[in-house]
């Protein structure tokens, strides 16, 4: 898929600026605050509905504009769409071909991106909570089933934890109701551990061959995933649910102790290894981003193999930090495949190949202009 | 703004009620400033009668104004069969769909820990004794299908089991309870579960 127009409208500094894209590569070249990362960002908003740097929607109104339009024709095999969302102090619309979509579950799925920005390296070098919101997003975008499950789960371990806090340091019997939390949880566990465990396998088999072609064959990466609870991918649910309820059977006493939930998908986690050694504690600098982009690229592979098609994918501020065996290997990866968002403050460290076969745009104060 | 004491008591008497805003409240008490008064003086009857005259069956926990209730009291229903509900309006709801014969219980809620609602805190101390006394053969469980409704259902049928009863559990097309923006796909899914023994 591909965007062929994107018109902005009041979008960040950006008061009106309508651009046509190749299917292929696109690079923005501007100085540091010209609007480089809003361009991305717009983008981003017309797949998601809602911005990738900030929950709050009314932040991307123009300072001097009274609502803030992201238009988009978007190409697909199956035709063209066209995409509008619009945010106004008191709220969105999202529009599907000019129809105002009620759910944004609806509106989301038209266009579909993956965005590599320089925090993603957080994914690698960041603590369990990053890795485990990398999960849950790359799995919830496909699949709003998972997403309520995981909201289920929360709400459930919120009720246990409350549970375990007012029963804190009793010596009485917490009775029927801590089985009926311990069931309920379990349950909801294994509905959120089944789909991480099938997403990590997938993952881990587009990851590990893409990370051998950047590495020219010298790495071998590895994902784990790393549960609390005696539970292992292909599991049925009701094994799943088993396990967990083992598992707070066997810390019961500790939990009680300590007046919280010491298992489950809350407290997992994914251990990344680079030829049998953990990168998150000893990769050096390149191969924590070489990790980080492997799994940004099998992304682009997994969505492909859901929706038949590859997504847009967004590079802000990343391909001059690739070295250029790097950069390279990541254009041969995209070529002609996938149409592609590259921001860049200049040219210099950029391979000259790449920007010979790129349409090339500058950006100055909210000015987009295509010089190439 | 600096309204007459009287206005501003019927405001504050609005804005008492689920859903109402200052800005509602006032659009009304200057509405019924513009009411005759003989309409007026009705309004205030209803109110003043429907709380002086309802109160909750000692049965069954249903709003009504004679104990027991009629549902309670009316011998052509199946009193073999009782169905949980949370609230009274649980009950109209069911009624209006004219479908079901048998008696209820309304339990005023659904255990939460987060609320500080335990299973004391709502009608089950009383469920349960009802069950040891009457001819009770079977309970449908109908608390809604959120969280705390399930947690509910869940520890009434552990509580109900051992005594021989059957427990079952109404099928739900639409899941409350996650987020509903993604409602379609996941009612979808879950569609799948029908009325189930639990
Ligand atoms: N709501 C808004 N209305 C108008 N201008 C805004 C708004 N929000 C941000 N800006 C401006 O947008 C500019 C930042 O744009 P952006 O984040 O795209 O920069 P960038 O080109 O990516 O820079 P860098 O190279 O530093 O990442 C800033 O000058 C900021 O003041
Ligand atoms: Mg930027
Ligand atoms: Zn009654």
């Amino acid at each position: 898929m591909y965007i062929e127009n994107l018109t902005l409208r009041g979008f960040r500094n950006y008061s009106e600026v309508s651009l046509t894209f190749e299917p292929a590569v696109n690079v923005i070249i501007g100085s540091n605050a010209q609007g480089k990362t809003n361009i991305m960002e717009a983008i981003y908003v017309l797949a998601m509905g809602k911005s990738h740097r900030t929950h709050r929607d009314k932040e991307m109104i123009g300072w001097e504009s009274s609502f803030a339009h992201v238009k988009g024709n978007i190409h697909r095999r199956t035709g063209p769409t066209v995409l509008d969302v619009i945010f106004t102090p008191k709220g969105k619309t999202v529009k599907v071909n000019e129809l105002e979509q009620q759910k944004l579950s609806q509106y989301i799925g038209t266009l579909n991106v993956v965005m590599f920005a320089p925090e993603d390296l957080n994914l690698v070098k960041g603590g369990p909570a990053e890795r485990r919101r990398f999960i849950d997003m790359e799995i919830g975008q496909a699949s709003p089933v998972y997403l309520h499950d995981l909201a289920s789960y929360n709400r459930v371990l919120k009720q246990r934890n409350q549970f375990l806090k007012d029963w804190q340091g009793s010596r009485r019997d917490p009775g029927a109701l801590l089985d009926v939390l311990n069931e309920q949880l379990a349950a909801q566990a294994a509905a959120v551990v089944k789909r991480r465990f099938e997403f990590i396998q997938m993952l881990q088999g587009w990851a590990e061959e893409i990370h051998r072609g950047i590495s020219r064959g010298k790495e071998q990466l590895e994902i784990n995933y790393v549960p609390s609870a005696d539970v292992s991918y292909g599991m049925d649910l009701s094994t799943l649910k088993e396990a967990y309820e083992q598992a707070f059977q066997t810390k019961r006493d500790q939990e009680m102790r300590r007046g919280t939930t010491l298992s489950g998908p809350h407290r997992e986690d994914l251990l990344l290894y680079v030829n049998g050694r953990n990168v998150q504690t000893y990769g050096s600098q390149g191969q924590q981003r070489t990790t980080a982009l492997s799994l940004k690229l099998a992304e682009i592979e997994l969505i492909r193999d859901q929706i038949g098609e590859y997504p847009v994918l967004l590079l802000d501020d990343v391909l001059s930090e690739l070295d250029n065996h790097r950069q390279s290997h990541l254009l041969n990866t995209i070529q002609g495949k996938v149409q592609t968002f590259v921001t860049t403050t200049s040219v210099d460290g950029i391979q000259h190949e790449t920007l010979s076969k790129a349409s090339i745009f500058e950006v100055s104060d909210g000015q987009l202009v295509e010089v190439k | 703004m600096h309204y007459p004491t009287p206005i501003s008591r019927l405001i504050d008497g609005f804005m008492k009620l689920p859903g109402i805003g200052p800005k509602t409240a006032s659009r009304l008490a200057f509405h019924v400033l513009d009411m005759n008064e003989e309409d007026v003086l009705s309004f205030a009857k209803s109110l003043a009668d429907a709380k002086r005259e309802l109160t909750y069956c000692s049965h069954c926990h249903y709003i009504t104004d004679t104990d027991p209730c009629r549902i309670c009291n009316d011998t052509t229903r199946d009193a073999a069969v009782v169905c949980i509900v949370q609230e009274s309006k649980d009950v109209m709801a069911m009624e209006k769909m004219q479908e079901y014969s048998g008696l209820y219980h309304v339990l005023h809620g659904a255990i939460s820990p987060m609320d500080g609602i335990g299973p004391e805190d709502v009608k089950i101390p009383e469920l349960l004794k009802r069950l040891q006394n009457d001819e009770i053969q079977e309970v449908i469980i109908a608390t809604n299908p959120t969280i705390e409704g399930e947690a509910t259902a869940m520890y009434i049928s552990r509580m109900v089991k051992p005594t021989g009863i059957k427990v079952t559990r109404i099928a739900h097309g639409l899941p409350v309870g996650g987020d509903l923006e993604y409602a379609d796909e996941v009612t979808l899914s879950k569609a799948i579960e029908g009325r189930r023994e639990l």
